[in-house]
């Protein structure tokens, strides 16, 4: 589903964001990529929806190489990986349900399909009460199940979320978890960037721990290691 | 098919409806930067109006001598009627200038005696020219010299108004200039300021744009709501303005009117409502352009990547 191949990063002049990094996702797997603040963490998960270009190296999602990908093709790109990020991004001038829509709108999707798919997805988080709330009248933890919700729409083989729990209190962190795990349990591949060690320890999933740009322990059922 | 464009379109409608407040404020400069320019399309207006007038009043007069024949004199009068540079042409016979002459003089003993007695007229034709501009004078005053009818000339007038003429010509190139030069100042400033009104409108909603970036929209489907949210304001301006202007010179220009003692209109009237098409077509082409490459432009700036 996703492989890098020794992928490294510089940026000028010449600081290293990642370092020969080569890995490979199966198709439904769960995976926590962990790492101090600086590890490489973000700059993966942006390379991964095309933010950012390797300087070297090569990536390929679900068979597509993306290493070079021309900027038309991004949000086709991006319209098969759902992104979910800890500052949430949502649109504050957009009530929920047309935060949610505004992601099948963008691809061309007719409205009578937007009006089947939105209030299902927003179902799935548990917010279907409050479509047509703005995301302002809504709470942290609220507000980060919009943006899976949104994430959803699109039915995306693959969910990435970086550091989706990073502003959310204990409760609010362990139903956005739960979600996710409901989500992978359903086929789709999670990518989940933390360093939130409770939650990594929790999962009992696949951990990749990077440390100064490198994988450093990448093991099937792993703690977070690092101090 | 028609799905995208409409989405664009809603897009752009709830772009102007949620930010009401900037919107209401780009509007406004959009609105201050037309009015400016027509204002001083206003006073361009005004002053050519002047100048035009002052022009009007600069004429020459050719005195023909007393012994000249019918025949010269309409030759010349005819010759000059020909030239393209001439607006206007006056024949003044003998007998008419002698009674406007005596007329002139009637209260100067001396010379109502000095004409009782002389048998004959001592005045000869008169031929009161205008031209259709002041540099134009030199000109004519070559053209005299043909033989045909040039000996025949007794005196012309523009020698002792050369000075003048030259002043008045000096004066309204000098105006003119100087029009043209401020409102292409003023259009210049009035570019600078709709360019950063838009910039500053689509900057406050850059982090819309990354996020629309993010969702998977393409470019295209993110720039063109702020290229036609920035058309919408600019129509409205053009609507506000247009009326304010409307209002304004229907106002100012019987209350100028005075200033012109020819008894003609102030002439505001005539430059905004003569091809009053023209103006509108031009000033909405212009900002539309503006308005619409300096959206897609600004927009830009935040759909790298």
């Amino acid at each position: 589903m996703i492989s890098l191949k020794n992928v490294s990063k510089v940026y000028p002049p010449n600081v290293h964001g990642l370092r020969e990094i080569s890995l490979d996702i199966a198709p439904g797997e769960f995976v926590s990529i962990v790492g101090t603040s600086g590890a490489g963490k973000t700059t993966l998960a942006k390379m991964l929806i095309a933010e950012e270009r390797p300087t070297h190296g090569s990536i390929r999602i679900g068979g597509w190489d993306i290493t070079r990908i021309r900027a038309r093709e991004i949000p086709l790109l991006r319209r098969q990986i759902g992104v979910v990020f800890q500052d949430f991004k949502l649109l504050p001038r957009k009530t929920v349900f047309e935060n949610v829509a505004f992601a099948l709108e963008v691809a061309g999707e007719p409205i009578r399909r937007i009006r089947e798919i939105v209030p299902q997805v927003l179902r799935i988080v548990g917010l279907e009460e409050k479509m047509q709330r703005y995301p302002f009248q809504l709470s942290g933890g609220e507000q980060q199940r919009v943006v899976v919700a949104r994430s959803l729409a699109h039915r995306p083989k693959i969910l990435l979320a970086d550091e989706p729990t990073g502003n959310l209190d204990t409760i609010n962190t362990h139903d956005i978890i739960d979600l996710l795990e409901k989500i992978n349990a359903f086929g789709t591949t999670i990518v989940l960037v933390t360093h939130n060690r409770e939650v990594v320890n929790a999962l009992r999933k696949r951990v990749i721990t990077l440390a100064d740009g490198r994988v450093v322990s990448d093991q099937a059922h792993g703690k977070y290691v690092l101090s | 098919m028609f799905i995208t464009p409409l989405r664009i379109c809603k897009q752009a409608l709830q772009h102007v409806g949620r930010n009401v407040w900037l919107s209401s404020a780009t509007v406004l400069v959009l609105i201050l930067a037309l009015v400016s320019v027509n204002v001083l399309v206003g006073v361009n207006a005004l002053v050519e109006r002047s100048v035009r007038m002052v022009e009007d009043r600069v004429d020459m007069t050719v005195f023909f001598r007393p012994d000249a024949n019918d025949a010269v004199v309409s030759q010349a009068r005819f010759f000059l009627e020909s030239l393209p540079q001439v607006k206007s042409v006056t024949l003044i016979p003998p007998d008419q200038a002698l009674t406007a002459f005596r007329e002139r003089h009637q209260d100067d003993p001396d010379v109502v005696d000095a004409l009782a007695e002389l048998d004959t007229n001592p005045l000869g034709a008169t031929l009161r020219l205008t031209a259709r501009q002041t540099s134009d004078y030199p000109f004519i005053v070559e053209t005299l010299k043909n033989p045909q009818f040039g000996d025949a000339i007794e005196s012309k007038t523009y020698d002792d108004n050369a000075e003048s003429i030259h002043t008045v010509e000096q004066v309204a190139k000098n105006v003119r200039f100087v029009g043209t030069l401020l409102i292409l100042i003023f259009i210049t400033i009035g570019i600078l300021i709709v360019f950063n009104t838009i910039r500053v409108a689509i900057y406050t909603q850059r982090e819309e744009i990354g996020i629309m970036r993010l969702v998977g929209a393409s470019s295209s489907f993110i720039r063109m709501p702020f290229v036609l949210q920035g058309l919408l304001l600019a129509l409205v301006a053009l609507v506000v303005t247009s009326g304010i202007v409307a209002v304004g010179v229907s106002w100012m220009d019987p209350a100028l009117q005075p200033l012109f003692d020819d008894g003609q209109p102030a002439g505001l009237h005539q430059a905004f409502f003569g091809d009053w098409v023209s103006l509108v077509l031009l000033q909405a082409s212009g900002l539309g352009v503006l308005v619409g490459f300096t959206s897609w432009l600004a927009a830009g700036k935040y759909l790298r990547r």
